[in-house]
């Protein structure tokens, strides 16, 4: 009987591994030291900053433990942005849904002019947010705007409409602006999944005797499950945090009707100069986000 | 005892190396050196129409041909984006070099913090005795110590009037009281007239001219001593003729800002209007036709044995602590005030900002502009109220300056305050007892 010799058992990597982790720790800390610059510090200093009562110019102040999360529980001003920042985000979000959807269905078929129409309706999502902001207002104007003079001219109101200074029509009227403006993104999304859904599920559906209405139920809504389930966590991310819209149509007002968190945020920190009190909001802001966030990782876990 | 055996001059070796090389270095540091001392000097300010950019490129030039290393930067903020900008500025340390046209009440807030170079020698530059009395008493928080100076003065609550309409209603003088300006209003508005552009939006303009209001009401803000006074019957009374005024004003004045309001007079929809001499220029560029119809006067109190209150934000120059090149920064401080630039300065918004340097106001150069030739007892008028004008940063000659003014302002509460009397209808007692509540936070804060 006789015996293979073998080499005797390793007991760390060979140094042609060795040199591959090296040089996969080499390759990866760029984005390493770029993922901590602008995420992981700017995080940890939010949270530092929110112990501490801080006057924003100088950036001094002294510790204060967790009174700035005890007013932020206590307050009330948190919990009422919070509540003015999900109707914002669901009432917005739900008409982006559904126009962008609906033009999407309609860009799908063959209609004249369906290139230049899938081209023009990307124009708000691709229009600075300061411009939108000024033509909407202008639209919106009491005195010379012309959505009130239209509707005057057609008969439907008889006065000018205070379109963005009083409740509800003010956030009526961010509402409708937001969902204007980012609706594109969902008809794009949508859009390109619809054209990669087979021509034969249809077939099938109007043999089986399914007219428009119970083919959109039965085969395209199912087919656009997946993109719309992260449509909805991406822009949900993205309508919660929005301040420009928001800051520049309304300012928050009337009071605080239309001020969401991200409002609220500023406001502290640079018209009260209250940086730690900032700090602390946006940390509460975040937590809210980190559901969302946790629901998006999911859903991606899942789709890959 | 060992002799040195070197050169006869004391030279060593390493002494001619070291001269060599620093020859050497001396050759090439002209150049170096020219380019160390070429500067730049970053100006900030909020006032930046078209007409005050080309006054502000006048001054800029003239001061860099006296001045041919330095350059000078101009850089636009906003009334209502000037705090966040400043904060971050000073909190990142890359602060302008002078920041001009802030209100007064911003510039001892940040006095106060030790943001703020004194002004003592830039003024002393310009001459203190051009100044017309008082100009820069709001300035000297700390005695002695001046934080600035203003570059100019405003009337930013001057009432103005539609005279033809005023006519055709029958009113025959300007309304000196609250009643009588209600009765004016309600004979003027009508054939999609409105009465006034008074503005109810969430913004400093609704704090600034309702702080005039209360004044008007002959109340207060803060008391002298700066105890918070806003919880009195004054105020009440303000928000009941605020209130009143609502339903004269085009329905969007619940977001009105300075520009909204200033349009919707100027336009024509409204035939009284609230700003500073701005309207004039606007007139006249843009809609002549009321150009010879309009006129101006302090807006009424409540009654006339309350003085009329205009509120004067005593438009700001100061320099941040934190500036670098600090010399040049104040001269070019001090050169903003030389008589050309300062003057286009003045006619780029004739009546807007107006000269606080009586040698300015009386030089015929700055009386020849025709605006004010053709507007001059509206000119007259809005001096003396400005000159005459306060604001939240100093109320009375018997205030204190409060260096807290600018954070009660930008907070909103004020504004926040008529909009939840007046569009939310809420219970008044109780909106003034939280807004005292909340001023009184700000101030302690």
């Amino acid at each position: 009987m006789t015996t293979i010799a073998t080499d005797p058992p390793r007991n760390g990597p060979s140094p042609l591994e060795r040199s591959y982790s090296r040089l996969g720790m080499l390759l990866i800390a760029p984005t390493i030291v770029v993922f901590s610059a602008v995420i992981v510090y700017p995080l940890l200093a939010a949270i530092y900053l929110s112990v501490f009562s801080i006057y924003t110019p100088t950036l001094e102040g002294e510790f204060v433990g967790a009174d700035n999360y005890i007013e932020m529980l206590t307050g009330g001003v948190f919990w009422s942005s919070l509540l003015t920042t999900l109707i914002w985000t669901v009432g917005t979000l739900s008409l982006q849904i559904v126009f962008g959807v609906g033009l999407a269905l309609l860009l799908h078929q063959n209609i004249w002019f369906r290139s230049l129409a899938r081209s023009l309706v990307l124009f708000p999502y691709f229009l600075s947010t300061v411009v939108a902001v000024l033509v909407w207002r202008w639209l919106f104007n009491d005195l010379y705007g012309a959505l009130n003079h239209g509707l005057m001219q057609v008969g439907i109101i008889d006065m000018p409409l205070d379109w963005l200074g009083s409740m509800p029509n003010a956030m009526i009227g961010v509402i409708l602006v937001g969902a204007w403006k980012y609706f594109p993104f969902v008809v794009i999304a949508v859009l390109a999944r619809l054209q990669t859904i087979p021509e034969n599920l249809y077939e099938a559906a109007r043999i089986d005797g399914a007219g428009p209405i119970a083919r959109f139920w039965d085969v395209t809504l199912p087919q656009l499950r997946s993109v719309l389930t992260v449509i909805i966590l991406l822009r949900a991310i993205w309508d919660f945090k929005e301040f420009d819209l928001l800051y520049l149509l309304t300012g928050g007002g009337p009071v605080t009707s239309t001020q969401t968190l991200s409002l609220l945020v500023y406001q502290e920190a640079f018209s009260l100069n209250r940086m730690g009190q900032a700090a602390a909001y946006s940390v509460g802001m975040m937590l809210v986000m980190l559901v969302f966030m946790i629901l998006y990782i999911r859903r991606t876990k899942e789709e890959s | 005892m060992t002799k040195t055996t070197g050169m006869k001059t004391g030279l060593n070796r390493r002494s001619v190396l070291t001269g060599m090389a620093a020859a050497g270095a001396a050759a090439v540091m002209p150049r170096r050196l020219y380019a160390q001392e070429q500067i730049t000097l970053r100006w900030w300010s909020p006032q930046s129409s078209p007409e005050q950019l080309a006054a502000y490129r006048t001054q800029i030039a003239n001061f860099e041909a006296l001045h041919t290393n330095v350059t000078v930067a101009f850089e636009r903020t906003s009334d209502e984006g000037y705090a966040p900008q400043m904060a971050a500025a000073f909190a990142s340390g890359d602060v302008p070099n002078i920041v001009t046209h802030l209100p007064s009440f911003a510039v001892s807030n940040y006095w106060s913090n030790g943001l703020v170079e004194p002004f003592n020698d830039v003024i002393e530059m310009i001459g203190p005795e051009k100044f017309y009395d008082g100009v820069n008493r709001i300035y000297e928080i700390d005695p002695g110590q001046y934080a600035g100076t203003s570059i100019g003065n405003s009337a930013a609550n001057t009432m103005w009037l539609r005279t033809d309409l005023m006519e055709q209603a029958g009113i025959d003088r300007n309304p000196r009281t609250w009643d009588e300006l209600l009765s004016a209003v309600d004979k003027m508005q009508g054939g999609g007239i409105y009465g006034a552009p008074l503005p109810y939006g969430r913004n400093s303009m609704t704090s600034l001219i309702f702080i005039g209001t209360i004044h008007q009401a002959g109340g207060m803000v803060f008391s002298p001593e700066l105890e918070v006074a806003i919880d009195s019957q004054e105020t009440r009374d303000a928000l009941e003729f605020y209130g009143a005024m609502r339903q004269y004003c085009p329905p969007g004045a619940t977001n009105y800002s300075w520009g909204d309001s200033l349009t919707a007079f100027v336009a024509g929809a409204t035939a009284t209007g609230i700003y500073t001499g701005r309207v004039l220029t606007n007139v006249m560029d843009q809609n002549p036709s009321i150009a010879d119809h309009i006129t101006c006067d302090v807006f009424p109190t409540k009654s006339t044995d309350i003085a009329p209150w205009t509120f004067n934000d005593f438009p700001s120059v100061f320099i941040p602590k934190a500036a670098s090149n600090m010399e040049a920064t104040k001269q070019f401080a001090a050169f903003l005030y030389d008589p050309e630039g300062y003057i286009q300065q003045l006619h780029a918004a004739p009546g807007h900002v107006l000269p606080v340097l009586s040698t300015i106001a009386e030089d015929p150069a700055y009386l020849a502009d025709p605006i004010i030739q053709k507007y001059k007892a509206e000119v007259d008028i809005m001096s003396a109220a400005a000159a005459d004008g306060f604001n939240l940063g100093w109320e009375s000659p018997e205030h204190k300056p409060n260096t807290r003014a600018g954070e009660v302002v930008n907070s909103g509460v004020i504004a926040e305050m008529v909009q939840r009397v007046i569009l939310n209808d809420e219970n008044v007692d109780e909106v003034l007892s939280d807004t005292a509540r909340r001023i009184e936070e700000i101030a302690q804060s």
